[in-house]
């Protein structure tokens, strides 16, 4: 019984400890400050702005506040790019996970 | 008991795959997005398929555990399945060589086909005639699953630059090993404690 209780005791520890180390983790989420969803700029003029990198458009987003593109460029490199969501300004761009361009100043 | 069952877990673990390819064929989906879902169902296949291991160590023998041990290895080929839909959808979205070549030393994905040969390795001896014809070495061999699921999770963090979501899918697992190496150890130090008794 005490090695059943014992196991229950550590299953419960390990437990809170990850829902305690899971908001410190998320922090590999991109941050874009977009404001309330009402000024934000139709998803239309998002695709307009990918269109002018000259990407093919995959699939748009909304990931947390910010708009999201996965897009092809013109070497077929899959791209995974942030855009503010009222400047439409490209914010940072990943290729696979690893960082290919960050806006000056950006660090969200 | 598990023979009669064993064809519905082959139905539940293949309906996802047939929900997706119908949604595929139907033009409800593209392969691009149907990356994510298959990537994460092998990993969770395989976190399934290697739990039942340390829960008999911790728990014992029970008719529960030793049922999902019976059916272990169709859990591991279903997560094999996944990983290689994975890979044919991947392949279906970049459409030529040259751009996955271009991309195979970026971390999110050479650590995928490293991921994706170690299951290879462990699902082409699935076979029943492998398992006796390979003996101990077919256990060596499954093996291979451990670095599959731990570079598969890793796969999933670099790609997503999260850690988050991988970590949750494997915590199951770390508790697990933990867990059955403190009981491992307890009951090691338990016998020599009694062979040190016995010898006083």
């Amino acid at each position: 019984m005490t090695i059943h209780l014992r196991l229950a005791a550590s299953l419960t520890i390990a437990g809170a400890a990850l829902g305690v180390a899971q908001p410190a983790l998320a922090d590999g989420d991109v941050i874009c400050s977009g404001g309330p969803r009402e000024n934000w700029k139709p998803v239309n003029d998002l695709k307009k702005a990918a269109w002018l990198e000259r990407w093919e458009i995959i699939e748009t987003r909304i990931e947390g506040d910010c708009y999201e593109v996965y897009a092809r460029n013109q070497q077929g490199q899959v791209l995974e790019a942030f855009f503010h969501p009222v400047t439409l300004e490209k914010l940072v761009v990943f290729r696979r996970g690893t960082e290919v361009y960050r806006k000056n100043g950006f660090t969200g | 008991m598990i023979g009669k069952l064993r064809p519905l877990v082959w139905l539940l673990l293949a309906l996802p795959a047939l929900l997706m390819l119908y949604q595929l064929a139907s033009g409800e989906t593209f392969a691009f997005k149907l990356l994510h879902p298959t990537g994460e169902l092998a990993l969770r296949l395989m976190v399934l398929a290697l739990m039942v291991g340390p829960l008999i160590a911790i728990f014992g023998r029970n008719r529960f555990l030793l049922g999902w041990l019976a059916l272990r290895r169709n859990i591991g080929v279903a997560a094999f399945i996944y990983g290689l839909l994975h890979l044919v959808f991947y392949v279906m979205d970049m459409a030529a060589i040259g751009p996955i070549l271009d991309e195979f030393w970026l971390p999110g994905i050479w650590t995928g086909w490293l991921s994706f040969a170690l299951m290879l390795a462990a699902a082409t001896i699935s076979a029943d005639w492998a398992v006796k014809v390979l003996g101990p070495w077919w256990q060596r061999v499954q093996y291979a699953v451990y670095g599959a699921v731990l570079i598969g999770a890793l796969h999933w963090y670099w790609l997503d630059n999260n850690a988050g979501p991988a970590l949750v899918h494997l915590a199951p697992l770390l508790i697990l090993w933990a867990l059955r190496g403190v009981i491992k150890r307890n009951r090691r130090a338990r016998k020599k404690a009694r062979e040190k008794e016995h010898l006083a």
